[in-house]
């Protein structure tokens, strides 16, 4: 028993060692597992940061008090991305594309309004695009309403008493970047131990696994320890990201540690029975590359998934991708975003881990070659 | 797994009883869809020879090897190795089992020595016998200067010699190995045959595939000629060629003879070629005919020069296939 027990660890560690070395030779692939996963990171919250906000011009033609007061409630409305300008400045920047809106404060706005008169505020739209369009349409009235909360508070009778579910509020970025965390190690797991298992099909050298009497399943433990082991370098810097350059700092920093390992695994299988399946480096890359965006989709990134339609919510719930963002965005954010509870959500991962090497054993069991 | 077949442990009982045979096909099949590569193949392969599958290349010798280790699965008929099924014992076989592979599936972006490293891990050799044997291993093939440099790096002969040595790491009883010399300069190859002759004074059983005739005639104690997936003959190459090749006599003549017809007229004579001036008649038997040759061919004119030979093995190839091997 204890000799067996020490021959597979030893295959165990053989596989991992060999892959590793292997890894460390194919630079271009380790870059691409490094690389690949912080570019996706970067990017998507380029994109969030690009289409959060519409970058609005302000005609201040009254610099009086409501006026001030009215444009510094536009600027918490959290929709623009306000400049001052001049009237033919502003105008310039709609006719070349470079802004959304133009929001003109008339010159009488402050008489205006101490006479209790009706304002017209001029918003000029660029409205090619819906989701800005929709984003002024909805801020410029949510302006006016804070305007006149803060600086008229006995003219607005009907005011919303909140209750925060958590202590502190989160923005969009930050919530979405752990969603994206998630999508950085599937992409930083599966591309490494994807292309490692491919590769010794696609150069042949898999017949050296195949006639040797080591157990299969020790064979793909030591390769997903491989795959493990070289995917932290493209872990950490994904983690040196988020939390160091976009500044989302963790409530749980054990939890974050522990479910990106767990996370890394479970990708890491999957990479390999992808691997084991496809057998062709350029596929496992296809798929990797393919797959990512729809699951990112489909798991909850943008919000809990209890917010969306049964449909989405039945789908989500088939891939770990949801899990993941579910434990994440607890240990980033403290948010609890089923009814599972940690240890549920935990224990379904490690199923789903424990499936996947199950079916990789299987797959290289059952693997021949075609002579 | 039990306890038996970890590798490291003592193999008792069958492998070591000579009365079994180190390999055995029965009605062997191997179908690709529609395609039978391996027709109902039934041989044996005694411990301790060196025995050759012969045949052009997609004959299905390889099919037939991949059966035989485990790497294919055959669709009909059994073979067992040194008495171990491969379908139920496939670990067993493969702890026996030394493999050089056509493609010999080394990791070229690997050392040599990490190669072998990895292979004795993975068979399971003794961890305190692991370096004194890789450099054992690596001093027969002739390796050792090389241990550190990647295995990339190595010609053709090198990386099949590094393949031979990684084969033999973990003491197999059987060794296989397909195509040995395929695009090996000579050197090499007569360097691989030496080694795979030296296999057979330990006792080893080797069994080799190959197209080259002159291989299979300097290493095999028995050859088997398939060809469409079928056994042709099976036999030791000497009996092959008396069996099957008659004799050959070579002629030549002072003027082109037009005796061709009458020669292939004479009983016994089974094929007749001329080259100009040359004729290369192939007999089934020389005790009676080549005198009734040497008659012909005296009538028509003068004899140059006259040789009678055993046939080679291609010529019996092609006698018993109608096709030449190099086809």
């Amino acid at each position: 028993m204890l000799q067996e027990l020490s021959y597979n660890l030893r295959v165990v560690w053989a596989c991992a060692k060999k892959d590793i070395k292997s890894a460390l030779t194919e630079r271009a692939f380790t870059i691409i597992g490094v690389f690949v996963p912080v570019n996706v990171l970067i990017l998507m919250s380029l994109f969030v940061l690009a289409g959060s906000q519409a970058p609005t011009a302000v005609v201040l033609q009254d610099t009086g008090p409501y006026a001030q007061q009215f444009y510094v409630a536009m600027s918490h409305a959290h929709s623009f991305r306000l400049q001052k300008a001049t009237e033919a400045s502003a105008q310039d920047l709609i006719e070349t594309g470079r802004i959304v809106a133009v929001v003109t404060i008339p010159p009488d706005f402050d008489m205006r309004i101490r006479q209790s008169q009706p304002v017209r505020v001029d918003v000029e739209v660029n409205n090619l695009n819906t989701d800005f369009t929709d984003d002024i349409r909805r801020a410029v009235p949510l302006s006016i309403t804070s305007f006149y909360a803060r600086a008229l508070p006995h003219l607005v009778t009907v005011t919303p008493e909140e209750h925060d579910f958590y202590p502190q509020d989160t923005d969009y970025l930050p919530y979405l970047a752990v969603s994206i965390l998630v999508a950085a190690l599937m992409l930083g797991a599966v591309l490494p131990a994807g292309t490692g298992s491919a590769r010794e099909w696609e150069k042949e050298t898999v017949k050296e696994l195949l006639l040797s009497p080591a157990p299969r399943w020790a064979m793909l433990v030591g390769k997903m320890l491989g795959a493990f082991l070289v995917s932290l370098a493209s872990v950490a810097l994904v983690l040196a990201v988020l939390i160091l350059v976009i500044g989302v700092w963790p409530v749980h920093w054990d939890e974050v540690l522990g479910y990106t390992l767990l996370t890394l695994a479970i990708f890491i299988a999957l990479g390999t029975l992808l691997g084991t399946l496809l057998k062709q480096r350029q596929a496992v890359v296809a798929l990797a590359l393919g797959s990512f965006v729809p699951l990112f989709f489909l798991s909850g990134a943008f919000g809990p998934i209890s917010f969306a339609t049964p449909a989405i919510q039945f789908l989500a719930r088939i891939f770990p991708v949801y899990y993941a963002i579910v434990l994440q965005q607890h240990a980033f954010h403290n948010f609890t975003l089923n009814t599972l509870g940690t240890g549920v959500n935990v224990l379904i991962l490690c199923g789903y881990a424990l499936g996947v090497i199950a079916l990789a054993t299987i797959v290289l069991r059952r693997s021949t070659v075609a002579h | 797994m039990s306890k038996d077949v970890t590798p490291g442990a003592t193999m008792a009982g069958r492998p070591g009883d000579a009365s079994v045979p180190a390999i055995e096909m029965v009605e062997l099949c191997k179908d690709f869809g529609k395609f039978r590569a391996v027709d109902h193949l039934t041989l044996t392969v005694q411990q301790g020879e060196i025995f050759g599958l012969l045949g052009p290349n997609g004959s299905g010798k390889t099919t037939t090897i991949n059966m035989v280790s485990g790497l294919s699965v055959p669709t009909g008929g059994e073979v067992s190795v040194m008495g171990y099924d491969v379908r139920r014992d496939a670990r067993r076989i493969q702890q026996i089992l030394g493999s050089v592979p056509q493609e010999t599936a080394l990791y070229e972006e690997l050392s040599a020595w990490t190669n072998l490293d990895f292979h004795a891990d993975l068979f399971g050799v003794p961890r305190r016998e692991k370096k004194e044997r890789i450099i054992r291993m690596l001093e027969l093939v002739q390796l050792l200067d090389r241990k550190d440099s990647r295995v990339g790096t190595f010609s053709g002969g090198m990386k099949r010699r590094l393949a031979l040595g990684r084969a033999l790491l973990h003491d197999p009883q059987l060794i296989y190995l397909d195509e040995p010399t395929l695009g090996v300069d000579v050197h090499s190859r007569r360097a691989i045959w030496d080694y795979i002759i030296e296999l057979r004074e330990q006792g080893k059983t080797v069994l080799i595939t190959t197209n080259y005739l002159e291989e299979a005639q300097a290493l095999c104690d028995r050859l088997a000629i398939i060809d469409h997936g079928k056994l042709i003959a099976v036999d030791t190459p000497e009996h092959l060629k008396q069996t099957y090749g008659g004799s050959v006599v070579e002629l030549e003549t002072v003027q082109p003879s037009d005796a061709v017809a009458q020669l292939r007229a004479l009983a016994g004579v089974k094929d007749v070629v001329q080259d100009g001036s040359r004729l290369t008649i192939t007999t089934q038997d020389n005790s009676n005919v080549v005198p009734q040759i040497i008659n012909v061919i005296s009538h028509q004119g003068e004899i140059h020069s006259i040789a009678v030979r055993e046939p080679n093995l291609d010529e019996v190839f092609l006698r018993l296939t109608g096709t030449a091997l190099r086809d």
